[in-house]
């Protein structure tokens, strides 16, 4: 062992910090990152399945629905400022704010889920009808476990703010929402591609 | 922050014991069952990995031995084609990347000079399902129904219509687990990496090692989704009757070679760029002098990084796609060879300038150079449409994907264990047994390898269980099959020098080395906080530079896990993170993730049970537990705007 000659102490340094200063911002990055690849995937699937039929959807099949598609996007993308407002809240570390905000995050991502659990009956296909309802239903199912896994964490982080408040936890928040906003924008170019691909392409 | 100088060591007993008692945690099992210290958790990666290693090794031989004379019976069609698989699948899921992930996970931070990796919770959870994964598909195997369609497993012959049964079912869940702790650790690594570095360790200081380990995360992350798409489209279409490969249907079958192998051949270069690591780690030590070429290895490793998303169709010139777009993928596959040669001659150039000590850690470095040039050889030659076309299927790729692998990935890792065993375990590893483990080795690997070269421009096949008299291929194979031998007895050799080394190899030290890197200022084997105080780094080597006293910070917590965060492109200083503490819940997280993913092999019904089993446990995983830090316990309404961190 070498001796050690001190430098600093580092005992001052924040123990709470946002974005990329955050270990745990880094994790959620990656995340990000592997979620939304693989949705890419999902999206360079059902265009190279498009290739292969001259009718899309193949004859017989119905053109998805539109109406319901396209409220629960409209919810979703309205909850965009709220996930941006609850953000800067936690960052400000206003404890009350926060907690409105997550409890309307909260409710938004049950409503949420619940429109993309209807979502389905408006594809107007089955996943064993065709290789079209395949990769429709699994982008649609995909996109769903992402709903679920936020609105699970957003009502986790909202249990603890109001039992267990700390502050080291106003940076998962920061976090939660931009996993949120994450969920919406990922879905933007997947609805167009689902519910206007059989239309456009 | 003022510079104090001390005459004496820092290390004060109190501060020793203190650290340890709150690192260490729990003896016994459950203790074994919550550790997150990323050494235990890196050492039962590669300890599982190697355990996979020698069965898909046993499987390699027993398939010699069946090859080694014309209509032999040791194995019949069937097993063979569940031998054959499962040994394909066991060394590239099961053995090379998650080995290389165990010897990242155990150095990056010891290389970057931190006390933990980040998330060692997450990290912890990923081995356990790693380790799922690997029991489940051997239990099938145990049973005869392991997979029987290859390690790629190729639709429609793994579809439902052409493999009934649970076999390729089995497999596909098997991939989804390997990924899954792949793409934890991959994330994990990244992280520690960038946030967690030793103050000074500036991007341009950072051990090539660790850049190989992070190069091969990011393949990971882009990589692996790929795969984990694929077979979750494979199990869809045997389980709930989708039809993404069913051409019937609108389905394609070229659709599961594109996914699989955008995956397939980048998983080559994640095994192969830490092995480069490894070299470029320990080249210093036997040269003595640093590493020829710092920026241009590190280049040539990010550089094969991108390459390796462009070469994917290589795998698929026999299929019928446009010839332009064969001709992009030709023109990409010989290109790859250019950062890979970088990185050779910057080795050779290190060996050829510094003054070589031939042990054997050098001997498996050199020995790895020799086979990765073949094996690198051959490829840039299949690299070629029309020679690819001739050769396709046959031993000649066997020959030459074998020479890339164990030269690319075997023998550095046995040159990294040689050279790190000393510091996991705190004794040498015996070098006369160590040179014979190397010579066997060389000497097996060309004997069993070298005639498969032959054999396939013969026109022997791939996957056949046995081979007529009248086809002449008997006598090169009897030599591939005594060279499966000599390896064997290469690895039985490694094995003792293992087990003796264990309780009688001579006492290493902290530095047996006399090495650059930061892993060697801490003791052998280091402690459960690897270093008491944040060591501080002044360039690329900093033991060779700092001479007797290391500079250090001082200041993380006692009472708790903390380390610290610096900043991601100078390594400045810039937070404290504090560590959850040792826990169960990761391995009762992983409990369920098997429940979830196994289950759904017999019924749908596994994904609601799975799903809210899974949900209740981590519902106690992250749930908060009382806190240490008396900064972060009160918390007012409102944080005065002074106070709040920028």
């Amino acid at each position: 062992m070498r001796r050690e000659r001190i430098v600093a102490d580092v005992s001052r340094l924040p123990n709470v910090v946002y974005g990329s200063r955050n270990l745990v911002s880094w994790g959620t990055t990656g995340f990000m990152i592997i979620e939304g690849f693989s949705l890419a995937l999902c999206a360079v699937t059902y265009v190279y399945l498009r290739k292969n039929t001259i009718e899309w959807p193949p004859h017989g099949t119905q053109l998805p629905q539109l109406l319901m598609p396209t409220i629960a996007l409209a919810v979703m993308v309205l909850s965009l400022p709220l996930a941006w407002w609850t953000k800067r809240r936690s960052e400000r570390m206003e404890l009350g704010a926060t907690r409105i905000g997550l409890v309307l995050s909260s409710i938004v991502a049950v409503v949420v889920f619940g429109l993309r659990l209807g979502e389905f009956a408006s594809l107007h296909t089955l996943w064993n009808s065709s290789a079209y309802g395949s990769i429709a239903w699994t982008i649609l199912g995909f996109h769903a476990t992402l709903i679920l896994i936020d609105m699970y964490d957003t009502i986790g982080i909202t249990l603890i703010m109001f039992l267990h408040p700390e502050s080291k936890w106003f940076p998962e928040v920061a976090d939660n929402a931009i996993y949120w906003m994450f969920t919406v924008l990922s879905w933007v170019p997947l609805y167009f591609l689902v519910y206007f691909g059989p239309r456009w392409i | 922050m003022s510079a104090t100088l001390r005459a004496e060591p820092i290390l004060e007993p109190a501060l020793d014991v203190e650290l340890d008692r709150v690192w260490r945690g729990r003896s016994g099992f459950i203790g074994w069952l919550c550790s997150t210290d990323h050494k235990s958790i890196a050492k039962r990666y590669i300890a599982t990995a190697l355990v996979f290693f020698l069965l898909a090794g046993l499987e390699a031989a027993t398939m010699r031995a069946q090859l080694s004379r014309p209509e032999n019976g040791v194995l019949g069609p069937d097993t063979y084609n569940q031998f054959f698989t499962m040994h394909g699948t066991t060394m590239m899921f099961l053995f090379a990347v998650p080995v290389m992930i165990g010897v990242g996970l155990y150095l990056t931070p010891l290389l970057v000079g931190t006390r933990n990796v980040a998330f060692p919770r997450a990290n912890a959870m990923g081995y356990w399902v790693y380790l799922i994964g690997g029991i489940l598909i051997y239990s099938g195997f145990f049973v005869n129904s392991g997979p029987d369609a290859g390690w790629f497993a190729y639709v429609p012959l793994s579809g439902p219509e052409f493999s009934p049964g649970k076999r390729v079912d089995i497999w596909a869940q098997m991939i989804t687990f390997t990924e899954i702790a792949a793409l934890i650790a991959a994330v994990v690594i990244i992280t520690t990496a960038f946030k967690m570095r030793a103050p000074g360790m500036s991007l341009n200081r950072i051990p090539v090692m660790v850049w190989s380990s992070v190069v091969m995360s990011f393949m990971i992350i882009f990589a692996m989704p790929a795969v984990a798409t694929a077979s979750l489209f494979l199990a869809m279409d045997r389980l709930i009757s989708t039809h993404f490969f069913n051409p019937a249907e609108g389905g394609d079958a070229l659709l599961w070679q594109h996914l699989f192998w955008f995956f397939g051949h980048p998983e080559v270069y994640i095994m192969f760029l830490p092995g480069t690591g490894i070299i470029s780690a320990l080249l210093p030590s036997f040269t003595r002098r640093k590493v020829f070429g710092y920026p241009a290895l590190v280049l040539s490793i990010i550089a094969t990084g991108f390459i390796a998303f462009a070469l994917w169709v290589h795998h698929m010139f026999a299929t019928p796609l446009p010839q332009l777009g064969q001709s992009f993928f030709t023109a990409a596959s010989a290109l790859v060879a250019i950062p890979n040669g970088v990185q050779i001659f910057c080795w050779i150039a290190t060996i050829w300038t510094g003054r070589p000590i031939f042990r054997t850690p050098l001997l498996f470095t050199i020995g790895s150079i020799i086979i990765f040039v073949i094996g690198g050889m051959t490829g840039v030659m299949i690299a070629s449409i029309p020679f690819d076309l001739q050769v396709h299927d046959t031993y000649f790729i066997v020959a030459h994907f074998h020479y890339v692998i164990l030269g690319g990935v075997v023998f550095p890792l046995f040159a990294g264990i040689y050279y790190w065993f000393p510091k996991v375990t705190g004794r040498m590893l015996s070098e006369t047994a160590g040179k014979w483990n190397f010579w066997l080795m060389f000497i097996g690997v060309h004997t069993t390898f070298f005639p498969m070269h032959q054999l396939g421009m013969e026109g022997m096949p791939r996957r056949v269980y046995t081979y007529l008299e009248g086809t002449g291929w008997g006598d090169l194979n009897a030599v591939a099959s005594l060279g499966a031998l000599i390896i064997f007895s290469s690895v039985v050799v490694f094995l003792g020098n293992v087990v003796w080394s264990l309780r009688h190899g001579a006492i290493a030290g902290s530095n047996p080395w006399d090495s650059e890197g930061l892993e060697w200022a801490t003791t052998s084997p280091p402690p459960s906080y690897n270093f008491a105080n944040v060591p501080v780094v002044g360039g690329r080597a900093p033991l060779w530079e700092s001479g007797d006293e290391l500079p250090v910070m001082t200041g993380l917590a006692r009472d708790r896990q903390q380390v610290l965060v610096t900043t991601a492109l100078d390594a400045e200083p810039d937070s404290r993170h504090d560590h959850p503490g040792h826990t169960i819940w990761p391995f009762i997280v992983a409990v369920t993730i098997g429940i979830f993913f196994i289950t759904l092999i017999f019924t749908p019904w596994g994904m609601p049970i799975g799903t809210v089993l899974g949900f209740a446990a981590y519902a106690r995983y992250i749930w908060p537990k009382k806190n240490h830090d008396p900064s972060i316990v009160e918390l007012p309404r409102s944080v005065p705007q002074s106070e709040v961190p920028r």
